[in-house]
């Protein structure tokens, strides 16, 4: 699974700490995320997609095999 | 008081004491013949590393663990447990020769645990926690 959050984060002029403490994460999370090494749990997928005012589909891409 | 401060100051005076009372010792060093000591100082420090961790989060206004935090803790305890019991079946292999007493062979058991819990964090922590 990858994800747009660095290129929504861009898009929105956001930085991580700002994401982070929008969603309840620590900024850690943020750049694990960023790095496609954590895949979030559904809730912080929702909350992130949220944010950004997009469904998950469009912030977080499924690569199907 | 919150969880974090409790556990960056437990740690930190552990810490302290630790080397107060080796500098007052007066021995000299040698790593082999202190090796139950450097695995404290590792345990020690990995406690103040985490209680540092979740300081500065709180002072930013981040919660002190999240979920990933708490994945990567639950990840390397059940992979350390696991490791672990090869590690016990080692020091009764060992206790079987009777090279040494039983009470340094429990003590280096629950300081290897220790060790390998620390080991299985860093692991887990730089490697991430992608499709699992």
């Amino acid at each position: 699974m990858n994800n747009r959050i660095r290129e929504l984060r861009a898009r929105d002029n956001i930085t991580q700490d700002q994401l982070a403490l929008a969603v309840g994460v620590r900024r850690e999370t943020i750049v694990f995320l960023e790095k496609n090494k954590y895949n979030p749990s559904l809730k912080l997928a929702h909350d992130i997609a949220k944010y950004f005012g997009l469904p998950i589909e469009e912030v977080f891409l499924f690569n199907e095999v | 008081m919150k969880k974090s401060y409790l556990v960056f100051i437990v740690a930190t005076l552990v810490l302290i004491s630790a080397i107060l009372w080796f500098y007052n010792s007066g021995t000299s060093f040698k790593i082999l013949d202190n090796l139950h000591l450097v695995v404290i100082f590792v345990v020690v420090f990995f406690a103040v590393f985490i209680g540092v961790r979740r300081f500065t989060s709180e002072r930013r206004g981040e919660p002190s663990e999240d979920e990933l935090s708490k994945k990567i803790m639950q990840k390397a305890s059940s992979a350390s447990y696991y490791i672990s019991l090869y590690l016990w079946l080692l020091l009764m292999y060992i206790a079987d020769k009777g090279k040494y007493e039983t009470d340094v062979l429990f003590g280096s058991g629950i300081l290897g645990m220790a060790l390998i819990f620390f080991l299985t964090w860093v692991f887990f922590y730089f490697r991430g926690l992608r499709n699992e």
